[in-house]
Formats: structure tokens, sequence, C-alpha cells
């Protein structure tokens, strides 16, 4: 915290996305509203409607974007309607959610970030070979890929930066799926939302909880 | 050139009630607040879905990078909390200083916790023999307190604790599924489990609204249903037609005639870095404790050459804080799989764990004085968990849902002793951008301070076996700084070459000179300082009225000395 200054804010306006932003195309997948232009209060009103119909990745590259979008995906996927108890209908998964476009936008506006992804994916595309790149393994190949990434007991000591690579854009994808409205959903997000009376626990006469 | 009767610097709990009282009582009062005012509906966006804020509420890297805290996030204006006025830090120091100075300060965002310190506290010293007691019994500050709460509206039960006087109280928050687990595993280690006193109302009070259980409250209330300076205090002031309240006026210096007596306050207008002097027959300093402290050891003066107020050489000495930290956090198995449950309703403060430790015997733990406990989970906006299951794909998003409900932790609030080595004094060199020389603070936990965090940490295990929940771990400690309960800068007590100012918050060398914040605070307790800041300003802004009605403060005129 120490070492503010005037040094600070000028690298402040260096930094700022202002410019980045104002000649962004918009998102086809989920919508911003500027918040400093709006003074509505938002209990349950609808966000505005998306703006562009096709999204131009601003970071990858096409192919990569290609990548990036199954990735996410397989990750969080659409899944039928007994995974998650709650839902009585299937739920959409993170290519509905427009997870990929979340990522993109986070990594162009991050240059940290820009290194780890390209690599990472880079990385993907080689432990594909033969085949010329991850999308162009089978479904099968594809997952089992991935579970010797993520799975400690699949794991293997040479492939670090792998299984690096895979919790990186795990926690994107996360970041990216559950701050939509339809990860939100998924988890029956109880908040933001008006109670009369402070909601509280229903299971008198059980205060452990148990065997519920 | 006009002469306020009283300038009060700082607009945030000690100088909001400052205002409103003197206003009251007939004083003209120029208010000067470092900040703009804010426009809640426009700069809380508490209400906002994360789909609806550019970067998802994660923040540009641009706001990360120079984010001081939780609360300094995209859901607030980005000036909400302060980034230009730089200040230093002693070698091994690390402080981590969230400053909102927004009309009302940090009442925008504050926790609302508000437990009222008892005789233990008052008289802690007595007790187990380090440092002094404060120069107040508990009956001096009960009344001020009973005002404050009415004033303000505190939601809880009558509890009966040594340690925790009770008030007079609105309706608690409504105990949660966690709360009842986590209560009956209290109950078996033997610690206490009750509804926090928060400044959150639970019904119509005073023609403020109740709370409507949205959340976030820490990112500030739109509707002002919880208490802040600006929807409880300050339209008070303004309504009586006795208030100017200058906004963007960073305080550098008090100004005082040729008998070293204060006149008045001089400021930097934020907006174009002039330097404006304003006069008044006394001055309230309420800047918080460290900004306090600067602005009078900044006020130097042939009479005060080591700063106003200061011939003690205690301006600044004796900082104390809380250290904060996750002490542990699990997971309630009973909980898994549950249907959703609005866990986060009042942003987490609904029960506590109040201090436990050495109350019938000050010296039965290996530490003195006492911690409190503040548990948090359940369903939140965010499945901050994700990162404890392994995997991908429908069985990993299965997961993330079945544990949605059960994530616990439990918060340390632990209290620093006075030390020598904790203090802020001026940096030799550094100016801010505005010209000021910059404040510098030095300062260490304390081994006491060590010693609560480990008793903690194993009393979390414990609570966590005893619930039936899984351990999985505790955090470290956060910087010092972070809680934003920083208390002891201008310490009061009766022995002038001891202490800054007398019992009433009146400065010893500068009788027209008064403090009204956490500065004149002995210590740190293990309850947040809000409530009690309010109370010391209460008795503190009646005691100057009744001076000014015995006759004090009227000799000053503005182009004296």
């Amino acid at each position: 915290m120490a070492g503010q200054g005037p040094s600070r804010r000028e690298l402040l306006q260096a930094l700022t996305l202002a410019s980045a932003a104002s000649t962004f195309s918009g998102f086809s997948r989920w919508s911003f509203a500027f918040a400093e232009s709006s003074t509505q209060h938002h209990h349950g009103v609808a966000s505005p409607a998306m703006v562009n119909p096709v999204y131009r990745p601003q970071f990858f590259s096409p192919s990569q974007y290609r990548t990036v979008d199954l990735l996410a995906e397989l990750i969080l996927p659409a899944v039928p309607p007994a995974v998650e108890a709650a839902s009585p209908k299937p739920q959409p998964g993170a290519r509905e959610a427009g997870v990929a476009e979340f990522i993109d936008f986070m990594v162009f506006s991050d240059a940290t970030l820009q290194t780890p992804f390209r690599d990472g994916l880079q990385w993907l595309d080689r432990a594909s070979a033969p085949a010329a790149d991850f999308v162009s393994l089978t479904a099968f190949q594809q997952n089992a890929l991935l579970e010797r990434l993520a799975y400690k007991a699949k794991q293997q000591e040479s492939e670090k930066a792998g299984q690096q690579f895979f919790l990186l854009f795990r926690k994107y994808t996360v970041m990216g799926f559950y701050t939509t409205r339809v990860g939100l959903e998924s988890l029956d997000y109880p908040g933001l939302t008006f109670y009369a009376t402070s909601p509280g626990c229903t299971h008198a006469g059980n205060p452990e909880h148990a065997g519920l | 050139m006009q002469t306020y009767d009283v300038v009060v610097i700082g607009t945030g709990a000690g100088g909001g009630m400052v205002i409103k009282t003197l206003c009251e009582a007939g004083l003209k009062v120029c208010a000067l607040n470092a900040g703009r005012q804010a426009v809640p509906a426009k700069d809380f966006r508490q209400h906002r879905m994360p789909y609806d804020l550019k970067f998802r509420g994660f923040g540009s890297p641009a706001q990360r990078a120079i984010s001081i805290g939780y609360m300094d996030n995209e859901y607030v204006a980005p000036d909400a909390w302060e980034h230009d006025i730089a200040y230093s830090t002693g070698e091994g120091t690390r402080w981590t200083w969230p400053r909102s100075n927004l009309v009302g300060g940090k009442t925008n965002f504050w926790g609302r916790s508000s437990a009222r310190m008892s005789e233990i506290d008052f008289k802690a010293a007595s007790r187990d023999g380090y440092d002094v007691d404060w120069p107040v019994s508990y009956q001096d500050i009960a009344p001020y307190y009973t005002r404050v709460e009415e004033l303000i509206g505190v939601a809880s039960t009558v509890q009966n604790r040594p340690s925790n006087p009770d008030g007079k109280y609105l309706p608690p928050i409504r105990f949660r599924c966690l709360d009842y687990i986590l209560e009956a595993g209290a109950r078996k280690v033997g610690v206490p489990y009750l509804p926090d006193r928060i400044a959150q109302l639970t019904q119509p009070y005073q023609g403020h609204p109740p709370c409507h259980y949205c959340g976030n409250c820490t990112e500030g209330c739109d509707v002002g249903a919880f208490f802040s300076s600006p929807y409880f205090l300050l339209p008070l002031a303004h309504a009586t037609g006795n208030l100017e309240l200058r906004t963007n006026a960073i305080a550098r210096q008090v100004l005082v005639d040729g008998e070293g007596k204060a006149k008045g306050v001089a400021y930097v207008d934020r907006t174009n870095r002039q330097e404006v002097e304003v006069y008044g027959r006394a001055v309230v300093v309420a800047a918080s404790c460290i900004s306090t402290a600067q602005i009078m050891l900044n006020s130097r003066s042939p009479r005060w050459p080591t700063g106003i107020a200061n011939s003690s050489g205690q301006v600044g000495r004796n900082l104390c804080d809380h250290m904060y930290g996750t002490a542990g956090f699990g997971y309630l198995p009973q909980l898994l799989g549950q249907p959703s449950f609005p866990d986060n309703v009042s942003a987490a403060t609904v029960a506590w764990l109040p201090r436990w430790q050495n109350l019938d015997n000050p010296r039965q733990e290996n530490f003195i004085r006492g911690y409190s406990f503040y548990p948090g989970g359940g369903c939140d906006e965010f499945p901050s968990y994700y990162n404890d299951i392994e995997g991908f794909g429908a069985s990993y998003r299965a997961e993330i849902k079945r544990r949605y409900p059960t994530p616990v932790s439990f918060t340390v609030q632990a209290p620093s002793q006075r030390s020598e080595k904790n203090f802020v004094d001026i940096d030799p060199v550094k100016k801010d951008i505005f010209g000021t020389p910059q404040v510098r603070v030095h300062f260490q936990w304390d081994e006491n301070t060590f010693k609560m965090w480990e008793h903690a940490k194993q009393v979390s295990e414990q609570l966590f076996r005893s619930m039936g929940g899984v351990y999985q771990g505790h955090g470290e400690p956060e910087s010092p700084g972070w809680s934003l309960h920083e208390t002891g800068t201008c310490r009061m007590g009766n022995d002038p070459k001891h202490f800054v100012t007398n019992r009433f918050g009146q400065t010893h060398d500068v009788p027209n000179l008064y403090v009204a914040d956490a500065s004149v605070f002995l210590n740190c307790t293990d309850k947040t300082t809000t409530l009690s800041i309010l109370a010391f300003a209460l008795r503190t802004s009646e005691y100057m009225t009744t001076q000014f009605k015995a006759g004090a403060h009227t000799s000053q005129a503005p182009n004296q000395g």
C-alpha cells in the first residue's frame, strides 16, 4: 500500500480500459449495463437485452477461440434434469452462458493472463498429437486427456504445465459461468431479492439438522 | 470573513454525531469532508447482478491492482475508497488502510455490529495489571449508549453476559439453518453463540425503512436500512439550518492564534488543490484515528512545535487494531444437497460468538483480555469453494450445487494491546499529491494477539468437530489495518502529561480543540468501535454545548495572531 503518488495516477491513465471498451463490438451472450449511467433500483428487473448476435473475439484467434469454447463446455456442460437436484428441466452449460466470451474479454483485458492462456492452449494442442489439435480429438480422447490433468490419481509428473493450465482455465470457466443468469439459476441463487422479514430456518425441532 | 461556532473535520460516526448535536443545540457548524457527497442510487450497486457489471464484479485489472480490500470493488463507485492521498509505512510494517472519504465515511459500508463496551473493558487494567484504565466507567457511558441505540436502531436480544451489557433492541434477525447447527456445536464446546448486536433495522424505525435482506450490505445500502451518518445524522443537522458542509475539503492543519488556541482549519480543495482557511471558535477533529493524528501532528506552530495539543508527546502513539483472519473453515455435511436458502441476507452478521475468555478470572488463559468470533457461511453469491472439488463435467457441476448450502467459516476479531512500537508519525520527506506531509504508520501484531489467534484456531477446530462439520483448515491473519478498527492515537485520560484529551475528548493543551473519534479510546476490545464512537462523540458534543453556554470558546477572532 505504500508508494502511492503521482506516478500511480499516470500509470492508471495508461492502464485504463475505457479506450478498449469504446471500440468493443459487444457480447452476444451477456451484456453489462454501465452502472454509472443508471439510477434505477434493480430488484428482479431484467438486465438489458443482449446487443450483438455474433461475438468477435478480442484476444484469441478463431481456432484458439473454438478450443476455449469447447473446453469451457467440457468443464461445465449442459446437463439433464437429474444432475442438479432442484432443477426440473435440462440445465444449459458454459456454451449457452457465453463463458468463452467472458474468458476472451478477461484475457484481453489483463496482460498477465495472456501468456498463460496462450501457452496453455498450445500445450493442449501438442498433448493431442498425433491429432492436429485438441478439437480434432474424439470426445472420448478429449475426456481422457482432461482426466489426466484434473484427477490426482491420474496425473503425470511430466504434465505439470498442463495441470496448471487446467486449473487456471477451470477457474475462469467457473467465474464466467456462475456470474451469469444461467449459472446463478443453476444454483437457485437466493440473494439479491426482496424479503419482507428475515428468512429463518424452517426445521423447527431439529436444530442439529440430522437426517435431512 | 465569517467565523463559525465550530469547525468539524470529518462526517463519519464521530463527526456526524458531533455535527448533529451541535447544530441541534443552535451552534453554527462548518463541516469539512475530504471527499464528495455520495449518491446512493448511483454509487452503491449492491442490487446489481454480477452480469450487469463489466467485469462481473471481479473488477478490472486496473481496479484490482489498487483495490484495498473486499469493499473496494466493482460494486461501488471507483472513488468511494481513497486512492489519492498517499501514506507511508515504517520499516517492516504492512498496513492496509481502507479509507472512505465519501460524506459519512466508513459508515456507508460498515459491518454494523454494535455491541456496547463494558466495565470489564473500561477497567481491564485494574483486572489484569496491563496498561491503564479508561478514565470513564460503564455507568458514565451507559446513558449515551442507550440514546445512540434509540437513535440508530439495533437488532439483538437480551443476553445477560458480563462483558456485553444489554440495551434496548429491535427484534433480532432470525437464525438460519447453519446458525442452529453452529449453536448446537458451540453449546457442546461451552462457548456462546448468540444473535449479534446489529445496527440493521428489522422493522420500520423512525422514518427509516426496514432491511429487505438483499445481502451485500457492505457495498452500501441505497435505501438506508442500516445506520450511516448520511442517512441518520446529517439530515437532522441540515434540517436545523445551522450546517454548512464543505465537500472535497481535505483538512491539512488546525490554525492557531497567538496564544496557541485553535482558530480554524486550513484545508486543501481536492478539486483544484488550492488551500482554503475556515475559522471557528472551536475545532473538532474526527477524521478517524490515523488521519486525526496526521492533522494534529502537521499542525505545527511556534506554540506547538511538535504538533497541536501534543505537549505529552502522545499524539499518534498507542495505535491499536483488530486482528482479523479466518481461524477455521470447512463445511456442514448435514446440509449437502439441501435446497438453496438465503443465508447471505444480512451479509453474514446474523450471529456472533462474543468474548468468553478471561471473564471470571482475568488471567485464566495464556493471553490477557479476549477476542470474539463472527461465523459466516451458507449460500453465497459465488461458489468460492470450487477449487476444493476435483474434476470437471457433469459430476463437477453436481458437486458444486450439492456443496452450495454447506460452507462455514469463523472470522476472529482479536484486539492488539497498547505498545510503544505501534504509532504513527509524519514522514520526514514524502508529501502526497496535495503537498501535505504524509502520515507514516508503524505497526506489528503483538505476542498477546498471536496467542489469541492460536487459541481461536483450536476453538474453530473443536467447533467443527462438535457440530458435525468437516474442518478444512484456517487462513492467516490479515495485515494490520484491514479491520478498519484502529484506535488510540489521542488517548483520553486525566493526566495531561500522559494523555492528549481529558475524559470528554477536550484536549488538555488547547481547551477549544476536541477529538471525537476512536483516537481517544485507550485500546481495542473484542467489540467493534462504531457504537462506542457514537456514544463518546455524543458525550463530547454535549459537553461542548455546555462549555459554549458557560461562555467558553467565545474569544477567538479570525485574524487575531
